[in-house]
């Protein structure tokens, strides 16, 4: 007995040492194979895809595609079945056969239909092959096939609002399928279009997450090519699957991207700071007085985030200063800003080639308010694309190259057949826009759209959404615009959100800077190497600098002062002495500037103008110093 | 201290807490701790919500897993069989009421958590057959006859988890077995005409694979066949072992990952996003403490004194090399794609519990290795 189970333990324990060389050759294969695909032969992807061809389209209305030629629209041959009430013998007796091939007839319709007077009706459209057979087999008298087609969206409502969709006869009412519906009937060439779908997908992905999150009522987005003004995505939430056309709703099919014009709020700033460093009124190392809010007659422009001193520009952007805008578009004009904002493309609808387009709103006349409202967002109601285009002509050395959902090589794309891009800002002015908005990520209100390894620069908006009673405070437009990479911009990354409700986590704010920048920097970080920029650690580039008072006080000669209304106001916060000091200086001039701000509260138009003129007079006086004298009594003539 | 481990019964619950093997503990800590570094990685850098719950999880683990040594040995062989009939019940009700996440029936709710009763059937049939071949002599071994209880014992489960369908348990739950019977002695020429049996049967099994499984089994066959379904989760897991390369790309810093070219990668391929961060260096170290572990393991299961407590040692050490060698060898493309976690890493649960509860009674077999059992439990043969 002993013998026996030491024999066993003695079996035992040599099995245990045969199972622990096993496992040990188990282990030595996997840190051969982990050395194998770590070192040698590296992580290379094999550069392969199946796509399936879709150049080839066998039936009549041509597919759409998108640029990589990823099937976006296509046609399948179905056939509908229809029927000859006079040739029907017996009707009840049809009926019941039909309604028990097709599970969605129901016999008492189909009998109405089938004992009607007519020659003619429709009993079922677009049916299976196998139910096409099996009706096929009963035989019946007076009913026949009518062979067509219907149109399969296979991303359903990923790109609904840019493609459109057709009707039960194959027209396309909406979106590219309207515009082109001729081109699309005739070719049997699919329609190139400049979506990328996974840059599409990713970008609805995250708007409807942001929208879930801050419980908004609509969000859209838009990613463009700088370079060429392709759009490689755009979305209008919510949407609508254009395959159930049936479902659709009133506000699932609102083009939001393309057609929905709104206050863009803050966004506009960039546009007042590039007409006013690129018309030559300020430097970007000048700056303005934001100490307090400007009041003309029952207007008030305050700031969001006061800081109730003087603002050099770089700082007007990364705080968000309505005042400092409102007073830059002053220097700028009334005139010229119409004629900026033209140029940007946002006095006009967007050349977009879906029939979805929205007209912007403008003031009626384009009063001193106007000016100053427009300079922060207000006022002015521009779509989208609209913007998006702007803020890549912003960015991409200062051309303006109108939007388009086509190909730039595409031949049908509208806006290229018709306009050529068009300079806008000088490529000065637009590398140092480029530095304000990796400004506002880097310290302003976007950081939270900074993304590692990727220089983002970027812009937020919140505006008041209008309504009948005036402003609202509570509903908000909130949106952030970014651009990437900031050295050398090649997309730009638009998203709003209509009626965000902050949350605890963003400690109920509900600005674009607290729930759409977040957003902005996902879906840049998730794009980016999609469309082949692979992130890059530690690349940063040069910004401006953001002078404080105190450097502005050394370089005085760019500073402008501005007047308030004349009365004594408290000012909460008491400006340092060398805010105080540059306030002192050009004594006389703070003295005109009252007296301007005194021919605001009623003015006519061709004063508004001699003001302005007198403005002017007043910056260059400043810059000028040699000539003070002579020149601002020039000023207080015009003004007197 | 000789004498004392002579006379086992006669220990302390203190004296016990000092023959802990606790460089093993402080080593699955570690092990953990990993663990948790790469949750937090995984989440973009927060804790939650992955790794404060992995944390606490380890918490309750640890205590569970030292209260299960301190009890005595002879306790698990007297209550091995009422464990085994237990989950076996629990796989039943599964089976009849357990409700379907994912696409398969794998879970039972029990009001606060959900109990996958598979992984239980991991550790309470190594229990159970150890039971079953420490009762038994070397010379009953080799009767064909006597191998009929135990053969039956990993089927019911294994068939009952198949049906779940849970190909990856059923398959470690076949082979933690298999190695207890070949270290309980079973010839070799029984494994063989087995292996022979298995491979007959190979096309016949084909048929009652899911569609999903044999779609997996082609891919791993030819992951560039479809790389962007079944073969996307291999062929990106690869690029990322490729991106770390040797020293990796730094804590935080892997893209598969943090791009979410990897979706899901806080389970079953966490380790690739270990290997991209860390490279592999760190991927090598933490095998090498793995290795560590499971040296520990078949120390104690060598030392130990009792059939038992070898059987058991071994079953627990071959469980958790399962868990390791089949994730591992998944995410590196060397296997097909099966589900199984990297054992004290990866988020879940259930899978972490068994392991601990496995490594607390590797720890009883190693506090209580003079310990003599008698073939039916008593102190005598």
């Amino acid at each position: 007995m002993e013998g026996i189970k030491k024999q066993a333990l003695e079996t035992g324990r040599n099995r245990l040492l045969v199972a622990g060389m096993v496992i040990t050759i188990a282990f030595a294969g996997i840190a051969g194979r982990l050395t194998d695909l770590a070192v040698i032969s590296g992580g290379f992807e094999k550069r392969i895809g199946k796509v399936a061809s879709a150049e080839i389209s066998a039936s009549g209305r041509a597919d759409i595609v998108d640029r990589n030629g990823v099937l976006l629209a296509t046609s399948l041959p179905t056939v509908s079945l229809h029927a000859d009430p006079t040739l029907v013998i017996d009707a009840e007796e049809v009926a019941r056969k039909v309604a028990h091939v097709l599970p969605n007839a129901r016999t008492k319709i189909l009998m109405r239909k089938l004992s009607s007077n007519g020659r003619f009706v429709w009993l079922a459209r677009n049916l299976t092959p196998k139910q096409h057979h099996r009706i096929n087999s009963l035989g019946l008298p007076g009913i026949s096939f009518q062979s067509g087609e219907r149109r399969v969206y296979p991303h359903g409502p990923l790109v609904s609002h840019v493609l459109g969709l057709t009707d039960v006869d194959g027209n396309g009412v909406a979106g590219l399928e309207n515009s082109f519906d001729g081109d699309l009937r005739a070719s049997d060439r699919p329609l190139r279009t400049s979506i990328d779908v996974r840059v599409q997908s990713i970008l609805r992905d995250e708007l409807i997450a942001s929208m879930n999150e801050y419980k908004a009522i609509g969000a859209a987005g838009l990613v463009m090519d700088v370079n060429n003004g392709e759009i490689l995505a755009m979305v209008s939430l919510p949407d609508y699957d254009p395959n159930k056309p049936s479902r659709m709703s009133f506000d699932a099919v609102f083009n939001r991207a393309a057609k929905g014009v709104y206050e863009m709020g803050s966004t506009f700033k960039l546009f007042t700071a590039a007409m006013a460093l690129d018309s030559g009124v300020v430097d970007i190392g000048g700056g303005y007085d934001a100490s307090k809010p400007i009041r003309i007659s029952r207007f008030a422009i305050s700031d969001y985030h006061a800081k109730n001193r003087w603002l050099s520009v770089p700082e007007i952007i990364l705080h968000s200063s309505n005042i400092g805008a409102a007073k830059m578009a002053l220097d700028v004009g009334g005139k010229t800003q119409k004629d900026y904002l033209q140029r940007f493309g946002l006095l006009h609808p967007a050349a977009l080639e879906i029939p979805e387009v929205g007209s912007p709103l403008l003031p009626d006349a384009w009063r001193l308010i106007s000016t100053m409202t427009i300079s922060y967002g207000h006022g002015i109601s521009v779509s989208p694309v609209q913007l998006a285009s702007g803020v890549s002509a912003l960015v991409n050395g200062g051309l303006y190259h109108p939007p388009t959902l086509l190909g730039r090589l595409n031949p049908q794309a509208a806006g290229h057949r018709g306009r050529p891009a068009h300079r806008v800002i000088s490529k000065e002015t637009s590398n140092q826009l480029r530095g304000l908005m990796r400004l506002v990520v880097r310290h302003g209100t976007g950081r939270r759209a900074n993304v590692r390894g990727y220089v983002v620069g970027g812009k937020t908006g919140t505006a008041e959404k209008s309504s009948k009673h005036g402003y609202s405070t509570s509903a908000k437009l909130s949106s952030f615009v970014g651009a990437f990479p900031m050295n050398a911009p090649q997309y730009v990354v638009f998203a709003v959100l209509d009626e965000p409700i902050g949350n605890k986590n963003t400690f109920n704010y509900a600005t674009g800077g607290w729930v759409v920048a977040p957003a902005v920097g996902r879906i840049i970080e998730r794009m980016a190497p999609m469309v082949g920029i692979p992130p890059q650690l530690g690349q940063e580039m040069t910004t401006p600098k953001i002078s404080t008072l105190d450097t502005l006080a050394k370089n005085k000669n760019s500073a402008v002062t501005r007047g308030t209304s004349g009365k004594r106001r408290k000012v909460f916060n008491q400006p340092e002495q060398g805010h105080a000091k540059v306030a002192e200086k050009p004594k006389w001039a703070d003295i005109i500037a009252r007296a301007v701000a005194v021919h605001l509260h009623h003015q006519t138009e061709s004063e508004a103008s001699l003001v302005l003129r007198a403005r002017a007079v007043l910056g260059r006086a400043v810059l000028a110093r040699k000539q003070h004298r002579k020149l601002l009594s020039t000023a207080v003539s015009l003004v007197e | 201290m000789r004498e004392d481990s002579l006379n086992p019964p006669s220990f302390t619950l203190l004296q016990k807490l000092i023959h802990i093997r606790w460089i093993f503990v402080l080593l699955v800590i570690a092990v953990a701790f990993i663990g948790v570094a790469m949750l937090f990685s995984a989440a973009n850098g927060n804790f939650q919500p992955w790794a404060s719950r992995h944390l606490a999880r380890l918490g309750v683990g640890i205590g569970v897993m030292l209260c299960i040594a301190l009890v005595d040995i002879r306790i698990w062989l007297k209550f091995a069989y009422l464990f085994y009939g237990f989950s076996l019940i629990l796989l039943i009700l599964v089976e009849v009421m357990g409700f379907i996440g994912m696409g398969a029936q794998r879970w039972l709710d029990l009001g606060y958590f959900n109990l996958q009763p598979s992984e239980i059937m991991k550790i309470t049939l190594v229990l159970a057959l150890a039971r079953y071949f420490h009762g038994m002599g070397m010379e009953d071994i080799d009767r064909p006859t006597r191998l009929l209880i135990p053969l039956v014992m990993v089927g019911i489960p294994t068939v009952l988890i198949l049906r779940q369908p849970d190909l990856g348990t059923a398959i470690m739950l076949v082979m933690a077995s298999g190695g207890l019977f070949f270290v309980a002695g079973v010839r070799l020429w029984k494994f063989g005409a087995l292996a022979v049996l298995g491979l007959a049967l190979m096309p016949v099994s084909w048929q009652f694979l899911h569609s999903y499984q044999k779609r997996r089994i082609m891919t791993f066959l030819n992951p560039e066949s479809d790389p962007l379904g079944a073969g996307y989760h291999i062929i990106q897991s690869k690029i990322a072992l490729g991106s770390g390369g040797v020293s990796g790309r730094g804590f935080m810093q892997g893209t598969q990952g943090h791009l979410r070219f990897l979706p899901e990668m806080q389970t079953d391929f966490i380790f690739t996003m270990l290997a991209e961060e860390f490279g592999m260096i760190g991927a090598l170290g933490l095998i090498s403490l793995y290795i560590l572990l499971l040296v520990y393991g078949f120390a104690i299961a060598m030392r130990s004194h009792s059939h038992f407590g070898r059987l058991v040692g071994m079953g627990v050490t071959v469980t958790f090399f399962l868990y390791v060698f089949i994730n591992i060898a998944m995410v590196m493309g060397l296997i097909p794609v099966v589900g199984v976690p990297l054992p004290l890493i990866s988020y879940g649960g259930t899978a972490m519990m068994t392991l601990l509860i496995g490594f607390g009674l590797l720890m009883g077999v190693w506090v209580h290795r003079d310990v003599v059992i008698g073939r039916r439990g008593g102190d005598r043969a």
